[in-house]
């Protein structure tokens, strides 16, 4: 029996790999949906070991594409004189330091505007990554636990609402965007007052659900968060509404926003750090989504 | 042990290309995925315990960085892999087309899948994501298969010079 047995696996043995490779992948996802700290930590630990090279790729990256801008497409300008070529790429070369430290300085000082004005404990990370699939929007920022960043933590910039933080690694962290399906910030129209929740519609739109036939919304209307969440502050930017929809029938009308953030841009943002403080105890009314927000 | 690790921080090196350069295009559909073509290759050039393995920890890799919480992945690379494998020999592979509509015909196979998992785990239809399957599946399935023939070329001219051994006469691809 046993002999026969030994021969079925030999002949099979391949399909029972696969199916227990398959399976395996299954039981991760299940563990994943449990959050399970194994599985995190596992996650956080090959996050660790994978960044720093996203980080010099990154950083190899942008010098290239600076020298690009500085260099490459002076060349042919300055073949006359040689001399002047040399002065001139010099002075060039400076000018673009001087520019490119001028805008940096500027775009920190908007950034110290913004968080003095706003938010004491904030902190502020630099991108180095972005999704490798272009179903999901998620980011890798170049702060951790170490730093104090915790999963569900707001993450925002001076033009408006990011997302959050979705994973976290000692010293990475990975943000799920604003405009991933997954995403739900509430949210409300600063005009009219009206609660939606803003949620992801894969490529760089955003959708309000939720938000009642009887509210009033139209385009050019500005959206902004409504602090409800606990993650995010009252009143940050999240997007603009550029279509309403009220043709369908039920309760709700549909509303689409363009994000206030370019997220094909994204640098530097800002990871607030201290919870706001939880919400007054209120009545919990009908709707309950299955879907917890991270 | 070259053959173990090499294939492991081309993949690594990879899904870092992946969210560092090609993220930079401006737009994002023409960007190919250089990390599903590698899983391809792998199914011409490795064992299937290797290659499953490899598929897998790729499949773990991409979750891992992006914001897909539940791990599709993780199970979609494995299968591709395996389905590759199994209809490599029922196919001419060797010219453009016939590579090009490969990879196009398993990008395409594996965005239904994982078009069908987040809906299967999702608990409201994403009927949002509906138009993606035409605006982004199709160009970035086009440009993935597009991409692939000379990109198998360039891994097969790298397989044949890291592993060749020209004291024991073998010079053959792996």
């Amino acid at each position: 029996m046993r002999v026969r047995d030994l021969f079925l696996f030999r002949r099979y043995h391949l399909l029972i790999f696969i199916a227990l490779l398959l399976l395996f992948a299954l039981v991760l996802m299940s563990l994943r949906a449990k959050q399970r700290k194994g599985v995190e930590f596992f996650d956080s630990l090959l996050i660790e070991i994978c960044s720093p090279f996203q980080k010099g790729s990154t950083f190899a990256i942008k010098t290239v594409r600076g020298t690009f801008q500085r260099y490459v497409f002076l060349v042919n300008l300055e073949e006359e004189n040689r001399i002047l070529k040399q002065k001139v790429a010099l002075l060039e070369e400076e000018n673009h330091r001087i520019i490119e430290m001028k805008l940096a300085n500027e775009r920190m000082r908007q950034l110290l505007k913004f968080r003095e004005k706003n938010f004491a404990s904030m902190i502020g990370a630099e991108v180095i990554g972005h999704d490798p699939s272009s179903w999901f929007k998620s980011a890798t920022i170049d702060k951790g636990e170490r730093d104090g960043v915790k999963k569900g933590m707001a993450v925002i910039s001076p033009a408006g609402v990011i997302g959050q933080i979705l994973k976290t690694a000692p010293h990475y962290a990975t943000v799920l965007l604003l405009t991933d399906y997954n995403s739900a910030i509430d949210s409300i129209v600063q005009r009219t007052r009206a609660k939606a929740i803003v949620g992801g519609k894969g490529e760089n739109r955003c959708e309000m659900k939720y938000l009642l036939r009887a509210e009033e919304a139209a385009v050019g209307d500005v959206v902004v968060t409504s602090g409800l969440g606990g993650n995010f502050p009252k009143g940050l930017m999240v997007g603009e509404i550029k279509k309403v929809d009220r043709r369908g029938h039920g309760v709700f009308q549909y509303a689409e926003l363009v994000p206030s953030v370019d997220f094909t841009q994204l640098e530097e943002v800002f990871v607030i750090m201290e919870p706001l403080p939880p919400a007054p105890p209120q009545e919990e009314k009908g709707k309950k989504g299955k879907k917890t927000k991270r | 042990m070259k053959r173990v690790f090499l294939p492991f921080l081309v993949g690594i090196l990879f899904l870092i290309l992946q969210t560092t350069l090609l993220s930079s295009f401006p737009i994002q559909r023409i960007r190919p995925d250089i990390l599903l073509i590698f899983t391809l290759y792998l199914a011409f050039s490795s064992s299937s315990i290797f290659g499953g393995m490899l598929a897998f920890f790729m499949g773990y890799l991409m979750d891992l960085f992006s914001g897909n919480v539940m791990g599709f992945y993780t199970f979609s690379r494995p299968l591709v892999f395996f389905a590759a494998q199994f209809f490599k020999e029922r196919f001419y592979l060797e010219g453009f087309y016939s590579r090009f509509l490969f990879a196009f015909t398993y990008s395409m196979l594996e965005g239904f899948l994982i078009f069908i998992l987040m809906n299967a785990f999702h608990s409201t239809p994403l009927r949002n994501l509906y138009p993606l399957l035409l605006t982004f599946l199709l160009p970035q399935s086009f440009f993935t298969a597009l991409v692939t023939p000379p990109l198998f070329f360039l891994f097969q001219q790298g397989s044949l010079f890291l592993f060749r051994q020209p004291e024991k006469g073998i010079t053959e691809k792996v």
